[in-house]
């Protein structure tokens, strides 16, 4: 009762009719209000009720209501004393032990008339029954509105002088505006809704609580979201019932702009443990699914800033409440900021709780950026299928686990299923990588089938058509590799150049994923010169003449640039380098390119030879080398760097540059036992065994000798 | 106050139903609703799958005005208020069907069945003194007036259908409907909504009505008004179940144009006496329609223009289906009041 004066009191001062009132309807607001204020007009709210200052209706300004058959409106105004409540629908619902329409009955009653008291006992029959009266009641409380009606009606004809009492009538039209208005909710005509709201406010008590959702719904939908504040405020102002409260704030939380939501969180009562702590309010389920939902948002668009509080409670909520999806929520979130270890252990934590093929994505995305690639390849592989995205992924990740340096041993199981998979993607990079990493483990007709695949899935691709012709070329198919060559004529230089000596590239390593960042695409693009099987400190065929002649004591500052040029080979020949060196030099000065191409050639050869490596690869870039040349002397400087850096203990270095080599000319055994002793020195035995395996079966010596070596070191700890 | 005028002006008209006799039988009304009336007010479309529609509840409510039945009336009225009169403009949805949830799946007007409401709904103040009837009479009236009535080239004319009929929403728009003209109602909308000229409405819909096509010089069910009027694009092109009441509502409205009245007289009648369904393009007969209901409406032009007495079997009333049920009681109340040597 509280409730319904502190609203009929409101009325006066603005309260909820005087916010539909304001709000109108389009084109039945004058309609509904006539042109009296609401503050003064207690109207149809106090209609029947013996409230003060009741608007007499007058000529000008009835308003009379769209639910035509109100018998008051046309009797008298409001009477002076308390109306005869009929009490009759009260005896039917008890009667039925229907509790529930019990209740809200005397909520209506009590709006109706708020200085009614319900009997005490409702199954008490009154001293006379109107048997009529009452099958009209009962007609009204099984929700048989028209024909109640038509049952007023019928004993209206009957008896001309019957009444229809004040409060059935009200009741009726109440029942009948509300069925009104929900059906206009349904179809979305919202006018409608606020019309027969402001039309009827009896309706807009906590005893409706639907209604007043619906009326707020309309609100928000005709664009007047502050009124369908006010709406909900009404509610979560006045209303004591839990599960309708907080059924409030959840549509309100669905319709409204966050800044009126917050307002309305703040009306939250303690919830049932009784505490003031925010958290275990009424309301911490719909604070949970807010926070949820900016995470959620943050998600998907990494510009987007997350409150604080928000984030915490979300975190909060994976850890304690152990929901796999609150988990994958931040994981996503911090995929999108690029926090991979924290989106690793979200998506690790979701994952224990529940497989997904979205944690399992997320976690693959988190494993890729910390190059965990055969983690990541596990992890999503059971979800291959899922969907393009995790099909996507999982691609990319194989193609990482493929081609990350060192490469990785797989296992027959996990070759087998990328295998599979490949074969059923027809995926073009990935068996590109396969045919790479074959490769790489010296299985070069794997290689080649892989290559030949790619090429038929893409006959187009590049770089399959560059793998496949080294691979030709290191298998010794002349005619393969012609026929590559044509076919690419024109299109690739690289495949061009693969010529005589077989020439080995190692695979890019890294192929892009998603978010993780790309990884240096080593020379598979660059140019692959034109094999030398000479030995870079065997004498180079060049073009100079009189090379003999090369008599001591003869200063080179005194020669002429062509003249030093031939005194330098021939010094070369002689094996006297450094002097050599200083030959070149003096022909480095000469005019034409074509003397200072074969000089800077030449002094690099001669530091070389001296072992002064740094020095070589300086003279090498000091003119223009053709192709061939270049890569003679790259592979020279590179032998003797690799040489160096193992001599020096650096084996790493020496891996690289040996790595590096081998991408421009084919691996030579010493070479060969030189890598497997860096191997054995860094303790990587596998890959010392598989080289010196290798060389031993080319008959080497230095090749057991390594594999004895390798077998002792194993040996000890 | 105002309705009282409404009712002397109803009087003037000669439009007042006349409670001392009833227009239509009490025995009549009886088996009527319990054919096509639910308890719950809703009049039910059995020819066309149980549904109920703004029309159908229109011709309920003036069936109930004709029968001086209230108690019926407000069982109508209930329904129609609470389920279909849920439009923001204030105009009654058209189409309400049991079998889907909400029952409501197309929120679009008929004005035919607007106008039957409105109409039969300022009768019933009229008839009954009842304030709360012509007041939501007359909203109906106005917002039809506001949404509905249009000027096109020269003529005044009413939408089917506040969506879908004008010319911008498509090619041949705007379309009409010439039997949503329900012309006795016009009168009473022009005191009910005073600012629109329903009589320049009145006389295009009779301009529309007489637009003849094929050879029988028929009106389509659809007409388009984009040029020269032609039948509508995408309706089949025929004098169907819509436009066979236009002369039934002429008739009603006392409309003293017999030269149009032979014409469709003629127009409608089958080879074997039944009323034909015309498809005007081909100029053929799709399909006589046998129903007392619908003969009626021939039968009662012939009694106006040839003096012809109706045969008995169409003098007596037997439900068949809702439409050709709902005409016949119309024709049947025209003729007790207007016409009784036709009976």
């Amino acid at each position: 009762m509280p409730v319904i004066r502190a609203w009929v009191i409101a009325a006066g001062t603005g309260g909820l009719l005087a916010l539909l009132a304001a709000a109108g309807g389009a084109q039945f607001q004058n309609r509904w209000m006539g042109d009296v204020l609401p503050a003064s007009d207690d109207g149809k709210g106090a209609r029947a009720a013996p409230a003060p200052a009741v608007q007499v209706p007058s000529p000008g300004n009835r308003a009379a209501p769209l639910l035509a058959q109100a018998g008051p409106e046309t009797g008298s105004p409001a009477p002076a004393a308390p109306p005869q409540v009929e009490e009759s629908a009260l005896r039917y619902f008890a009667q039925q032990g229907d509790k529930q329409r019990l209740e809200r009955e005397i909520a209506r009653l009590r709006a109706l008339y708020p200085n009614w008291t319900p009997p005490a006992d409702p199954l008490a029959a009154p001293a006379n029954i109107d048997e009529r009266l009452e099958a009209i009641w009962r007609l009204y409380s099984e929700g048989k509105l028209a024909e109640a009606r038509q049952a007023i009606a019928r004993r209206q004809t009957d008896e001309p002088n019957w009444q229809p009492p004040a409060d059935l009538l009200d009741r009726l039209a109440l029942a009948e505006a509300r069925e009104r208005l929900l059906n206009a909710s349904q179809i979305g005509q919202y006018g409608t809704v606020i019309n027969v709201a402001s039309g009827n406010p009896q309706l807009l008590t906590c005893s409706e609580v639907d209604v007043l959702w619906r009326v707020a719904e309309a609100f928000v939908r005709t664009d007047r979201e502050a009124r369908a504040q006010d709406t909900y405020r009404y509610i979560l102002s006045n209303c004591d019932n839990p599960q309708e409260r907080l059924a409030t704030m959840q549509n309100a939380a669905r319709l409204l702009s966050p800044p009126l939501v917050n307002e309305l969180l703040a009306l939250e009562r303690p919830g049932e443990t009784g505490t003031e702590e925010a958290g275990t309010g009424e309301f911490a389920s719909v604070r949970d699914d807010l926070a949820r939902n900016a995470v959620a948002r943050g998600g998907s668009d990494a510009a987007i800033t997350v409150a604080e509080d928000q984030l915490a409670r979300v975190e909060k909520l994976a850890r304690e409440k152990g929901s796999a999806s609150d988990a994958r929520l931040l994981g996503w979130y911090d995929i999108g900021r690029e926090r991979f270890r924290q989106a690793e252990e979200w998506f690790s934590m979701a994952r224990e709780r529940e497989d997904t093929a979205d944690t399992a994505q997320g976690l693959a995305l988190a494993l890729s950026a910390r190059h965990a690639y055969a983690e990541a390849e596990a992890t999503l592989y059971r979800w291959r299928g899922e969907t393009d995205e995790t099909r996507a992924t999982y691609l990319a990740t194989v193609a990482n686990l493929l081609g990350v340096e060192p490469r990785v041993k797989l296992s027959g199981e996990v070759l087998q299923r990328i295998v599979a998979e490949v074969a059923a993607a027809r995926d073009v990079p990935v068996a590109r990588q396969l045919g790479w990493y074959a490769r790489a483990w010296e299985q070069h007709q794997t290689a080649r089938q892989w290559f030949e695949t790619a090429l038929r899935w893409n006959p187009d691709d590049e770089p399959s058509a560059y793998g496949l012709a080294l691979t030709r070329h290191l298998l010794g198919d002349a005619a393969g590799l012609a026929e590559i060559k044509r076919r690419w004529a024109g299109r690739s230089d690289r495949i061009r150049q693969v010529g005589t000596g077989a020439t080995e590239a190692a695979p890019a390593p890294g192929v892009d994923t998603p978010s993780a960042a790309p990884r240096p695409v080593a020379s598979e693009t660059s140019a692959a010169p034109l094999p030398r099987k000479a030995m870079p400190r065997s004498t180079p065929r060049t073009v100079a003449s009189g090379r003999r002649n090369c008599p001591a004591h003869i200063h080179p500052e005194t020669l002429s640039p062509q003249a030093a040029l031939e005194r330098g080979w021939c010094l070369m020949d002689a094996n006297r380098p450094l002097e050599a060196a200083q030959a070149f030099e003096i022909a480095l000065r000469a005019p034409a390119e074509r003397v200072r191409r074969d000089a800077s050639y030449g002094q690099s050869l001669a530091y070389l030879r001296s072992g002064l490596v740094d020095d070589a690869a300086v003279a090498a870039a000091r003119a223009p080398q053709n192709g061939q040349r270049a890569a003679e002397l790259q592979t020279a400087i590179l032998a003797e760097r690799a040489l160096g850096a193992f001599e020096r203990g650096r084996y790493t270095e020496a891996l690289i540059a040996l790595e590096q080599r081998a991408q421009l000319a084919p691996e030579r055994i010493d070479l060969m036992v030189l890598r497997g002793y860096a191997y054995l020195k860094m303790r990587r035995f596998e890959d010392a065994r598989r080289v010196f395996e290798a060389a031993a079966g080319t008959g080497s010596r230095d090749g057991l000798r390594g594999l004895a070596d390798l077998r002792a070191a194993m040996g000890s700890p | 106050m105002t309705f009282h005028v409404l009712a002397l002006a109803l009087l003037i008209a000669g439009l007042m139903p006349n409670t001392a006799r009833p227009q239509i039988l009490p025995e009549e009304w009886t088996t009527y609703q319990e054919r096509f009336v639910a308890e719950d007010g809703r009049v039910v479309d059995d020819g066309n799958g149980g549904i109920s529609h703004s029309e159908g509840q229109g011709y309920g409510l003036l069936l109930a005005v004709l029968a001086g039945d209230r108690p019926g009336f407000e069982r109508i009225w209930s329904f129609t208020q609470r389920e279909l009169m849920l439009r923001d403009d204030g105009l009654a949805a058209w189409k309400w069907d049991p079998a889907t949830t909400p029952h409501i799946m197309d929120a679009n007007n008929a004005s035919d069945g607007d106008i039957l409401i409105a109409y039969a709904l300022a009768q019933a103040d009229a008839l009954w003194s009842e304030d709360g009837f012509g007041e939501s009479a007359r909203q109906i009236a106005q917002a039809l007036a506001r949404t509905s009535v249009f000027e096109h080239h020269g003529e005044m004319l009413l939408r089917p259908g506040v969506a879908g009929f004008a010319a911008g929403e498509r090619p041949d728009g705007p379309v009409v409907n010439p039997s949503y003209w329900v012309f006795e109602a016009f009168p009473v909308l022009e005191t009910l909504a005073p600012e629109t000229d329903w009589q320049a409405v009145a006389r295009s819909g009779r301009k529309i009505a007489s637009a003849g096509f094929g050879d029988r010089r028929l009106p389509p069910d659809w007409l388009s008004m984009a040029a020269k009027p032609m039948p509508a694009e995408g309706f089949p092109a025929e004098f169907g179940y819509n436009a066979l009441r236009i002369p039934l509502y002429l008739m009603r409205a006392h409309d003293p144009d017999m030269e149009l009245l032979k014409r469709m007289r003629d127009g409608m009648t089958g080879p074997s006496g039944g009323v034909a369904r015309v498809d005007l393009d081909a100029g053929r007969v799709i399909e006589e329609l046998t129903d007392p209901g619908y003969r009626i409406i021939p039968a009662l032009a012939s009694c106006i223009l040839d003096r012809q007495p109706l045969a008995d079997d169409l003098t007596r009333f037997t439900p068949t289906n809702y439409y050709p049920s709902t005409l016949h009681l119309l024709s049947l109340s025209f003729a007790r009041k207007e016409r009784p040597e036709c009976l």
